[in-house]
Order: structure tokens, then sequence, then C-alpha cells
């Protein structure tokens, strides 16, 4: 079957890629010039702490060997163990990556009609005066960095009317309230950047599908303004959709970790800065090959969506 | 315009493709024109404003520290006593040249990379392009991040290790962008042309397929070029860039964040001038692709 | 018959767009009327407006079209005055449309069946969804498409092209119209589907009574199907006539102009008394008066200055030209196009076998789960005189540009030896030495894409030289220029970009490159397939001297016949990769032919528009895809039976020296007379 074969190779595809990200993140860290520890800690650790850490790292075996147990252990989900607070990493991980895939599901769900709703109106009057007030706007949204976006944000809900708290530090003790005023300010940013980011790409989208040959030939039959939007436009229009969501995902994964810095929300993003910052080797390398899974993953999900959803390919047969 | 019959056409002498461009500027959109003005704005600061400037941007004892906006202190005095207008006004050049010379490293290594791989094809294609592939799936910052880390602390702080970083994370993005353009590009008879008399690749590179990919890799320019302040303000910000006391906008906005509840004002100099550059750069982005995009356009009858 | 009212009534009608070059007027005062049971004919260039004005019947324009001045009158009905929603209600129902693409104007997402039921739900022709499938399955059959019942639930990317285009005359007539209007329904199909599709027409409109505005740019399909035409150019009609009297009679230069352009073959037919056109439309220049004056060669002053209108000449026919009994009718002597007989010379290329796969690009791992697909080119084998012409004859696809490239060395072989002036050479470039690689040269087919737009002539000559005769700085500049001179363009083209030439021009750019260098063996791939009728015989009178002159031999790629005819010494027909008939010039045209040979000759004044067979959409045989027998068979009308599937038929010599391959053994491959 054709269609299994495209996945089968789309999935292939992705498995080398992740290969070759394990590849590249293990050689930045640890294969650069110079002995590691000296490298990355400098003056900063005494000597002894330096062969502690040395132990720790393994770094007297050979560079291959250390890759291919990390590797091992990676593909049975076991990260090691941090080096700052000597505990397993998976227990670390557990609690943040839940906060923050909490906080990515609350802002996609916000983000999705934000931007789909703006767009659709600026492909259907186009050219007009809202279009291109509404492009405006998202110019201006577009062009503040996310961690301004978020601390003015801030500077609005928490200093001005005083509505959310300062910092979004929740636990597992934290009631479901709590929760929710702590989520606001993180979610309506990165769904804000995201939606601006996603309305001039769907905005050209639904244009496109608007100006396609079987819109115009719809018209021409004499089909109503309504049937011709609803059911021969939006269905054509998911698949850039699709596309724009990929993309979305990939910026989620940078943009979380500001905003979950600028209101301190214990998530993923916070545990990947901590570690770079505290130079936590076998951390960075967990942290980092995990974001880059995630976006491989949108991806995958989004091509294999494109894949599906495209007629042409549903009713193929094997001689084409 | 001179038009003459010759056999098989009329030629009218106004339609190469200098021509164009200059007329294209003549015509440019209004949003370009805006952006630009901006760019230019930021420009002129950069390079003149330190010499104008009311203070230096260490300077301490300005005033009374936190004491808000007035005709002096335009953005009011930090923690320390220092002039926030003046030190947004020093920041200035640092931020631009460090977006544009790492935007431009970034460009050129990764046009190349991309326009030699489409050309070349075979395996050293597959493997730049799952390289590359693999370099954008770390998302930017995080890359940005990773690399400073990595660099370890005698580098820091240091502009070069911006640039160095900002420019890696740029190459895989603009290999794939230039690969892409090249793909068309070689389909073309010139090119095969240029196969069968055995020229060197990256003479064919450098003769004729970059020519023909400057529009599109000089609004790439331009769109990378817009966001690099964002990503070097990024990194300032979370404190993998320049280091204190420079004045780098980024790292000031972190700095004033915690000033917040005592003299917003201070967080509004960095602000509001890195909003404003950026927004000039999107719009001058917006408008060369648009100019660009033009030359192709047509209406058929 | 009694004087109807018309059912379409356009007055003055002017339409402008705001396009790139700022406001362009398209369709400029324009009055025509349609009256029932008629079929009315729109002709023009690309550019003269057709299309828009066609879609003014229905009401409708482009985004940035805009409506200067006049009215458009349906059934009495002003289209230009009603609002959206009563334009939906004349849409589909009073006058449908058929469009040029049927590919994009079939929604991708929905089944055909859903296209039929939405539309007849929507203008009320029936009520309820059985109805309505009732009523589709009878169209679909009065279309002739098979198995309605089956093709209800299809997707339009299940169809082939011809299919296509029937569904969408369907749904043209779905809602029983009172007009129909075609904008170039034909023009993205092959010439055999097109003649299903002109017949289709043509049966409907006897059966049903339609009356039809039928646009096109091919002048000689109208005849099989309009009752009058009208001609129109740069916006303006400027004749209008019934069909038979326009055919014998065209009285504007313009119409004789594009009468004259069709190329005729068989039929001797040039009593028109003029020349094709010469020039191109150009909408940013035109004149105040009459518009065809840049290009007219009767032209006086007062033509450049004042408008022409429509006049009169006789009861219904009409012209807008004041010199239209002015003109000399001359008859035009076709010119015997003089060629060198050659002796037997020895071959300088001989090629034995060739056989080539094609792969498909794209990264390898994907690659690595796809079938392999059937040879592009199969077991061919022929060899090229010194100083001669040999035409490789076959469609698009049929493998020709495959073997060009294996020679020049662009596409590696998987099979078969290529020897060049007595040794084997590789198919790769890269082993080649530079002086092998100079001795064969190429030209390309679209003069668009053969030359680098940001690079100036001279060095796009140039740098042949450069690289290939190890030429010094200043001798580089003076050889260019001779080879300017060669190729009949003035030196001042040195300084200037491709794009402030015409097509003509920058494929003698093209031959000056490819022979500057000096090389024995010059490959033409389709050179004169992008260029417009009246320029490609300036081109190849150019090429012919020149070959002469430097005494190279040509390996001429066509799927033109008649200009195979005139130029080749020796031809070789390919079908699908394979050879099937070879010989000299002479043998080839006279009997006995292959039976595509046969098909292809028949076809002639239509083949330089589009393919003779719909090549996608035809299923491949498993005998095809392994070729086994006659890579023919599929098609080929004088079958014999299992024999041609599977078989190879063996090469028969006929004559001289005429190789045709095939089981017939000669009386039934005599060509039978058409009465076309």
């Amino acid at each position: 079957m054709l269609i299994l074969r495209m996945l089968l190779s789309r999935v292939l595809l992705s498995i080398v890629t992740l290969f070759i990200v394990s590849l590249i993140i293990f050689s930045m860290v640890e294969l650069l010039p110079g002995d590691v520890v000296s490298r990355m800690h400098g003056r900063m650790v005494t000597d002894e702490q330096r062969a502690i850490i040395r132990a720790a790292l393994n770094l007297d075996t050979p560079a291959l060997e250390r890759y291919l147990r990390w590797l091992g252990q990676i593909v049975r989900l076991d990260f090691g163990t941090t080096l700052a607070l000597n505990r397993p990493i998976n227990e670390v991980l557990g609690p943040k990556i839940s906060n923050t895939l909490i906080l990515a599901a609350l802002s996609f769900v916000l983000y999705l009609p934000m931007s789909l709703i703006p767009a659709s109106i600026q492909a259907i009057r186009r050219d007009g005066v809202v279009d291109q007030g509404i492009s405006v706007v998202t110019l201006i949204l577009l062009s503040t960095p996310d961690f301004l976006l978020a601390t003015l944000l801030l500077l609005t809900f928490v200093v001005f009317f005083p509505l959310l708290p300062a910092m979004s530090i929740v636990d597992h003790v934290s009631t479901f309230w709590e929760w929710v005023r702590a989520l606001i300010l993180p979610a309506v940013t990165l769904s804000l950047v995201m939606s601006v980011y996603a309305i001039r790409f769907l905005r050209d989208g639904l244009i496109e599908v608007l100006d396609s040959d079987y819109i115009r030939m719809a018209e021409l039959n004499g089909l109503s303004r309504r049937t011709i939007l609803w059911r021969h436009a939006l269905p054509n229009a998911l698949i850039p959709t699709l596309n724009v969501t990929a993309l979305n995902v990939a910026y989620l994964m940078g943009g979380v970790v500001i905003v979950e810095k600028v209101v301190g929300f214990p998530g993923f993003g916070s545990l990947t800065i901590d570690a770079m910052l505290m130079l936590d080797v076998p951390l960075i390398e967990a942290t980092v090959l995990i974001a880059a899974s995630v976006y491989i993953f949108a991806n995958l999900l989004a091509d294999i969506g494109a894949i599906l959803l495209n007629p042409r390919l549903r009713t193929m047969t094997a001689s084409k | 315009m001179k038009i003459s019959l010759v056999g098989d056409a009329a030629i009218t002498k106004s339609n190469s493709w200098r021509v164009r461009y200059a007329r294209m500027w003549r015509e440019s959109p209004r949003s370009f024109r805006i952006g630009f003005m901006i760019l230019l704005f930021w420009v002129v600061v950069a390079i003149v404003g330190p010499f104008l400037a009311p203070f230096g941007p260490t300077q301490i004892g300005t005033g009374i520290p936190l004491s808000g906006a007035s005709w002096e202190h335009p953005f009011g005095i930090d923690q320390l006593g220092r002039d926030v207008f003046s030190r947004v006004i020093h920041g200035a050049h640092i931020v631009l040249l460090l977006s544009i010379s790492a935007t431009l490293c970034g460009l050129v290594i990764g046009s190349f990379l991309g326009l030699l791989s489409g050309y070349i094809g075979g395996w050293l294609d597959e493997i730049i392009m799952r390289v590359s592939e693999a370099m954008i799936s770390i998302p930017f910052l995080i890359l940005a991040m990773l690399i400073v880390a990595v660099a370890g602390p005698q580098w820091s702080g240091n502009p070069i290790l911006v640039i160095v970083a900002v420019a890696i994370v740029y190459i895989p993005r603009t290999t794939r962008l230039a690969r892409a353009a090249s793909l068309d590009i070689i389909t073309k008879d010139y090119i095969t042309i240029a196969r069968l008399r055995g020229e060197p690749s990256l003479s064919v590179v450098r003769r004729e397929m970059l020519p023909n990919a400057t529009g599109v890799l000089l609004v790439e320019f331009a769109t990378r070029a817009g966001f690099a302040p964002v990503l070097i303000g990024s990194l300032g910000f979370l404190g993998f860039g320049m280091r204190p006391p420079t004045p780098e906008w980024g790292l000031m906005i972190s700095e004033y964040r915690e000033l917040i509840f005592l003299s917003p004002v201070t967080l509004a100099g960095p602000g509001i001038s890195l909003a404003t550059l950026v927004v000039g750069l999107n719009l001058c982005t917006e408008g060369l692709a648009r100019m660009l995009g033009r030359s192709g356009e047509g209406v058929s009858a | 018959m009694s004087a109807k009212s018309p059912i379409l009534s356009i007055r003055n009608l002017s339409v402008a767009y705001d396009g790139v070059d700022g406001f362009l007027e398209v369709v400029s005062d324009v009055s025509l009327d349609l009256v029932g049971g008629e079929a009315l004919g729109l002709v023009g260039e690309s550019g003269s407006g057709k299309s828009t004005l066609a879609l003014q019947c229905l009401g409708y324009q482009h985004p940035r079209a805009r409506v200067l001045q006049g009215k458009v009158f349906l059934q009495g009905k002003d289209l230009l005055n009603l609002g959206f929603e009563e334009l939906s209600r004349i849409r589909g129902k009073t006058v449908s449309f058929v469009p040029q693409n049927p590919t994009t104007a079939l929604n991708p997402a929905k089944r055909i069946g859903q296209l039929f039921t939405e539309l007849l739900l929507h203008h009320g022709v029936v009520r309820s969804n059985h109805v309505a499938a009732k009523r589709t399955t009878d169209l679909l059959s009065q279309v002739g498409l098979p198995d309605p019942n089956q093709m209800i639930r299809r997707y339009p990317h299940e169809l082939s092209g011809g299919q296509q285009q029937r569904v969408c005359i369907a749904l043209a007539l779905a809602c029983s119209p009172d007009l129909v209007v075609l904008d170039e329904p034909t023009t993205g199909l092959d010439v055999t589907t097109q003649e299903q599709i002109i017949g289709l027409l043509v049966r409907l409109r006897q059966q049903l009574g339609l009356s039809m505005l039928y646009v096109t740019h091919d002048l000689a399909l109208l005849s099989q199907i309009a009752d009058r035409v009208a001609v129109m150019y740069a916006g303006q009609i400027i004749e209008v006539a019934p069909t038979v009297k326009l055919f014998k009679e065209p009285l504007h230069p313009y119409t004789r102009g594009l009468i004259a352009s069709v190329p005729h073959f068989l039929s001797a037919n040039s009593k028109i008394g003029a020349r094709p056109l010469q020039g191109l439309l150009r909408r940013a220049d035109l004149p105040d008066g009459c518009r065809f004056s840049t290009r007219c060669e009767h032209v006086t002053d007062l033509c450049m200055d004042t408008r022409q209108r429509l006049e009169a000449t006789s009861t219904d026919h009409y012209v807008a030209c004041h010199r239209w009994n002015h003109i000399k009718v001359t008859f035009n002597e076709e010119k015997k196009s003089e060629r060198v007989i050659r002796q037997k010379a020895e071959a300088i290329l001989k090629i034995e076998e060739l056989t080539v796969t094609y792969h498909r690009s794209g990264s390898s791992i994907i690659n690595y789960f796809r079938t392999p697909t059937a040879p592009a080119v199969h077991n061919v084998s022929f060899q090229i005189r010194r100083g001669g012409i040999f035409a490789l004859v076959g469609e698009s696809g049929s493998g020709k540009s495959t073997i060009a490239k294996s020679i020049s060395g662009i596409q590696p072989l998987d099979g078969g030896k290529i020897i060049f002036q007595g040794s084997l050479i590789t198919a790769s470039i890269g082993a080649r030495p530079k002086n092998l690689r100079k001795e064969i040269q190429y030209v390309f087919q679209n003069p668009d894409a053969s030359l680098n737009p940001r690079i100036k002539i001279s060095e796009i000559i140039g740098r042949q030289i450069e690289i290939l005769n190890d030429c010094g700085r200043d001798e580089i500049g003076e050889r260019v220029m001779i080879a300017l001179d060669d190729v009949r363009l003035d030196r001042s083209y040195a300084k200037r970009y491709p794009d402030e030439l015409s097509g003509g021009e920058r494929q003698r750019v093209a031959i000056a490159r490819a022979l500057i260098v000096n090389p024995s063996l010059l490959l033409c791939d389709e050179i004169l397939s992008g260029l417009d009728v009246s320029v490609q015989a300036n081109v190849l009178d150019l090429l012919r001297r020149l070959v002469l002159k430097k005494d190279v031999s040509m390996l001429f790629i066509s799927h033109d016949i008649a200009v195979v005819r005139g130029l080749a010494d020796d031809v070789g027909v390919l079908y699908d990769g394979c050879l099937v008939e070879m010989g000299t010039n002479e043998e080839i045209f006279s009997a006995p032919f292959h039976p595509y040979t046969e098909m292809l000759m028949k076809a002639v004044p239509k083949l330089n528009k589009k393919p003779l067979f719909d090549n996608d959409s035809h299923q491949i045989t498993p005998s095809e895809a392994k070729k086994v027998g006659c890579a023919f068979c599929g098609r080929c009308s004088k079958k014999i039976g299992e024999i041609c599937e599977v078989t190879p038929p063996p090469w028969r010599l006929f004559g001289q020296s005429l190789y045709i391959r095939c089981h017939h053994e000669g009386e039934e491959l005599k060509m039978v007379p058409d009465q076309k």
C-alpha cells in the first residue's frame, strides 16, 4: 500500500534526524576541544570538585563508549543523573514536563480561535480597512519580543490592575484556582505570540484557497456565498493550518523557556535554563534532546496529517 | 522609448532587471519606506548618539535613583543612579552591530552551503540536509544557550560568542532555504549547459546560481536580521549574552524588571527601543518581500 | 427562420485591470449579439481579452478588474446591475460556464456526485438527493462517461483530463441553461481527446439546441463547431462573419495573418494571400488608432490615428478596418526548401541498444520505498552521418530528450553504447575530457530557461570558449562578435541581458553559444517549439545555413513533422522509448508507414500545440511495462492480435534503407487517405 510506504518512510526519516540530533548534542557538549570540565566550569570549581565531576561523568572512558552508553540509556528513557542535585533526571523531569504540557495545552486552546478568526476576517475582507488594521496590529505585536510582551502583561495585570499573582509559582499543593491564575499570564503571552505569527500564514493560505479555480467555479455555478465559504473553501484550508501549527510548536519549545522564566513557572523551560546556568551536563543533554524530539515529533504528525488529508492519496493505486 | 520592428519582435530598452530595481525603489510600498526611516533613525542614533548622549553608559550619580521620568531623564534613573536614556542610546550600536554581523555571517555561509548542496546533489546533499534538519530541530533559543554554555566562562560576555551563537542558529535555516531555491534553479537549462562544459561547482554556484537567488536571499536576510535583535535580547535577558554593565537592551530589560513596582518607566526605555527597532526591520522585510514578489506578478486576460 | 431577439447582448463594454503596470484596458468598447440556438466563436491570441469578455457574460470579473462602461444583457436583464444574490440565481441556471482547466476547476475534496447534488438542489431543479442522483447519472451518460453509478463516487483526480472536462460540461448542462459559455475547453487536452470533446459538443448542440459562446485561440477548431465567428484583437472586436465566409474570405489583415499562421502540411490551402503574423501583442505599447497597426503590413498614417469601428461589408460580415477593400490579394509561393542530398558518409555517432530507466529525485531514504518505473528508452539504435542531419521524431514523453541527454553526458545509461567518432565514450560528463566536451554541444527547447537572466549576452556566449577552448581575454571578445554576426544579431546585443530579447533572439543566442566552440555534433532538442510560428521559419533557416557553413552534424529532435520534412536527411520515429521506424527523409514520408507514423502525419496541423495522446491517464499494461511485445500495440489501429502483445516485432526492410518495426508485411502499412 502506497500510503503505508510513505508513512513509514517519514517515520524513518524522523528517527534518523533524531539520531543525528543526539550526535550533535553530545559532540557539542563533550567533544569540543579542551577538557569538558575545565572548559565549561573554568575556574569556578576546585580541583577536588573537578575530580568528582569527572568521575560522575565518566570522562575517563573514551568518547564513543560514553556516547553509546548514553544512547542506550536514552532508548530506555533513562536520562541519567543530574550533577547538581544528584537525583535521577527522570524524577526531576516528570513534574516539570507535565506542568509545561498543561501550559502548552492551554496556550494551544487559546491560540486556535485567536488566529483563525482574525485570519478569516482578513481573507474575506481582503485589502479593506479591517484587513490592513489587523495587519498593523499584528505587525506591532509580532515585533515585540516575547519576554517584553510577558513583562508588559505582567506590568498591566500585576502592577496597574492587580488581578494576577506576580509569580506563577505552583506546586502539587496549590489549589485549582491558584493554578488557573498562575497559568493565565504565560498562556496568554504564548498564545498571543503564536497567533500573530500564524495569522499571516493563515491569511495567505485562505486567500490562496479563495483564489483557486474551483472556488471561482463554484461562484460561476451560482452557489451562495455561505456555501462557498463553508463547504468548499474551509475544508481545503486545513492543510495550511496544519503546517503553520507545526511551525508554532517549534516556536513553543523555545518560547516556553523564556516565558516560564519571566513568570517563574516551574516547568520544562525553567528547568532547561537552570541546567544551562548550572552547567549540569547530563541535564543539559537530556533537556535539549527532549526539546528537539518534541519538535521532530510535531513535524512528523503534521506530515502524516498532510498525507492523510490529501484526497489524492486516499485512493491511489500502486501503479501510479 | 524606441520601438523597432526587427524581424520577430519589438524591442524596448527599458526592461532590463537593473532598471526594474531602480523603478522599484521609486514605487516602493509605504510600509517599506516607513520601516526604512525607522531603521535609518536607529542607525544614526547608533553612530552619533554616543557622542551626543547627556551621560555615559556606566556613569552613576546622575540623579536620585528611581526618581521616575523627567525632562533631564526621559526614561528615569535606575537603581544604580544611571540615566536610562543615555544607556539606551549607548546600547543602540551594540544591538545593531551584533544583529547585522551575526545575520550576515549566517546568511553568507548558509547560502553557499545550500546552493552548493542543491547543485551537487547526491550523498553530500543528503548529509548536509540531514544535519541541517537536525540542527533546526533544536529550538533556536535553546541552541543559542547551549552554544554559550558549552563555550565556557572565559567566553562569557564576549560579543563574538553572541555573534557565533546567533550565526550558528541561522546557518542551517538559511541552508535549507538556499537549497530549496537552488532546486528551482538547477532545473534550468543554463545550469545544465554549465555542467556540460565541465565548469567547477563553486564557480557555477557563484556565477550562475547566486545572482538568481538574490531576491530570495535578500528577503531571508531581512527577515533574520529582523529577528536577531529579539534573539540577542533574549539571550541578554536570560543572562547568556553580554555581561553587566554593558548597556545591551535585553540585559537592561532583565535588570529593570525587578524595578517594575518602583519605577516602571525605566523598563520603557529599552523596551520601546527594542520594539521599534524590530518593527522597523519587519516593515522593511515586508516591503522588500512585496517588491520582489511584485516583479513576477501578472494578471492574465 | 424568424428573426429572434438575442439571448445575449453586449453593448459598448469596456473592462480594465488594475495590474502591476497600472491600469490596463483589456476589453475596449465591445458590442456583440448572440441569438438563441446559435454557436458564436470568439477567437483571439492570449492577451486579446477574450476570457475576460467571456466571464462578463456571467456577470463575473476578476477581483482586480473594473467595468468602465457598457451593459451586458442576458435575456433582457443587465447583469452588471445585479447584486450577488440575483446573480447567483442566474449563474449555473440561465447561463453556465465550462472552464479551460477542468482539473483545477473541480474541488479536489469533493466527490463528483456531491458537486452535482449541491448544484441541482441549490437551483431548485430537483428537491431530493435521490432525484438528484438520478439526474446526475443521466447527465453523465449524456456526456459519454462510462459507468455513471461508479463515477458518482469518484474524486476528480481519479479521472483523466478528458473525463474531467466531460464532467464540467455535464455540470454546465445540469440546470438546462439558455446559454453555455466555454472558455478554451480543450486547450489543456491532447489531440485525440480534443477531437472527442469537440465531437461531443457538436452532438449535444444538435440534440439540445444549445446556444454557445465558444472562446478559443485555435481558429481551426471553430470551423467544426461555430456558426459565426468574432475575431478579437487587443480588446476590440475587429471582424465578425459566418464561419465559412470567414475562412474563405477573411478581410481584416489580422484575420488573414491568423489563418495563414496555421501550418498546413498535407492540404495545399495557401490561397489566403497573406504571410503569417509578425511580431507580438504588447499591451503596454498600443497606438491610439487601430491597435493592430504596429504589426500590419498594409498600415497607413490614418490607421495609426483613427480608431477603427466595425462596419458591415455585407449583410452578415463586419470588419473594423477601413482598408479592407484596398488590400491586394497576392498569392504566395511555397518556398521550396533546398536540401543538399548528401552522399553516404561515414557515421560520426553510433548509438547501440541504448537503454535508460528513469529514477526520480528526492531523498534516497524516501526513494527506497518507491516502485521502479518502466524504462524511458529501450534498446534504441541509430546512426548519424558526418555532416548530416538526423531527426528524431516523437511526442513528449517518448524519450527523445533522454536520448539527447545521454549523448551529451548528463543522463547515465542503464544499457547500450555510445560511439562517437569511432571510439566508445562514457555517458558521464564528469569523466569526459575537455576536448570531447567541446565536440558535442546542446541547444535547448525553452529560450527562457537556457540563458541565465542575470548574465550579459557577451558573457553567456563567451564563457563557452573561455572554458572549453582556452582562449585569451581579448580573443574571446572578438569571437563573440563574430558569433553574433553568424546568427544575424546586431553586435550591440552583446551588452544586453536576456530579458531584453525576444524568444527567437534568445534562441539564436543559444545557437551562437553552441556553435562558437566549433563542435562536431550539435544536439537540438525541440528548439523551435517554444517559439511563435512566425519566428520558427527564421530560426530554422539560420540553423540550416550555419550547419552547412560549419560542417556540423546534427541531431534534431522535434514533434513537428512539417519542420522535419524540410530539414532532415534521415529520420527516426520514436514511440514511448522505442524506435518504430527509421530511414531517409523521402522514405519516411512516403508509404509504407508504421501505424504510429501514420497517426502522427494525420494529426499534424494540431501537433504544434498539444500532444497526440494523454500519456498521464493511460494505464500501463503489464506487457508495455516490461517492454515485451510491441510498444505501440495498446493504441494501434492495425493491431493483429496477441502476437503484438507478446512478441517483439521484427525490423523489416523496405526499399533501400527504410526500416519499420512491425508484424505486418507491407500491404497493410500503406496509408489510408483521409477525408479531412
